[in-house]
């Protein structure tokens, strides 16, 4: 188990490329990781964030921004989110 | 003394502290960097507040100068200076360059 990788470590190496942040709520984020804390607040540049109402998607530009920790639900390094072909 | 003189090699080989900077990433380092301008404050209602930070803390409670609320992209209020608790915070976002 020389191998082993914690959690938080795959995060740390995905600091300097793009991220795709899913909230709790119908709320998501991409970016380029520039950081985070233990409480995995990030700091995210050239951010967009998708918001899913009733009334269709709505996308919000972003610079520098830091995202609250405590709503994140799951973390996609190397994506460009919900855009993407994958 | 003459000016082509090199350094004496115990100063060559120090490595001075990198300069602090804004840039290194962190939460920390961000709010290090933004406090003094302009933000956008999203709670997770979904309202905005835009305003120059003036101060917060680890909790992200937050306060804000100048203060705009905004609705659904609508300035519904202006606040001198607002307080926002930090359990409300979405996101705080860079309003103008770093």
């Amino acid at each position: 188990m020389a191998s082993q990788i914690l959690p938080l470590e795959l995060i740390d190496r995905c600091i300097g490329s793009r991220i795709w942040v899913i909230m709790k709520s119908d709320r998501e984020f991409t970016g380029t990781l520039l950081g985070f804390d233990d409480f995995v607040n990030m700091v995210l540049e050239d951010v967009t964030e998708y918001e899913t109402t009733p009334q269709g998607k709505k996308k919000t530009r972003l610079a520098q921004t830091l995202l609250n920790g405590n709503n994140i639900c799951m973390l996609i390094p190397g994506s460009e989110g919900p855009e993407s072909d994958s | 003394m003459d000016e082509s003189t090199p350094p004496p090699p115990d100063i060559d080989a120090y490595t001075p502290p990198p300069p602090p900077s804004a840039s290194t990433g962190t939460p920390t380092d961000f709010l290090k960097g933004v406090v003094g301008k302009k933000v956008i404050v999203r709670l997770t209602s979904g309202v905005d507040y835009r305003g120059v930070l003036s101060c917060l803390d680890g909790y992200m409670n937050i306060a804000l100068e100048q203060t705009e609320e905004h609705v659904n992209g609508v300035v519904t209020n202006r606040y001198g200076d607002a307080f926002i608790r930090g359990n409300n915070v979405l996101y705080i976002s860079a309003a103008e360059p770093l």
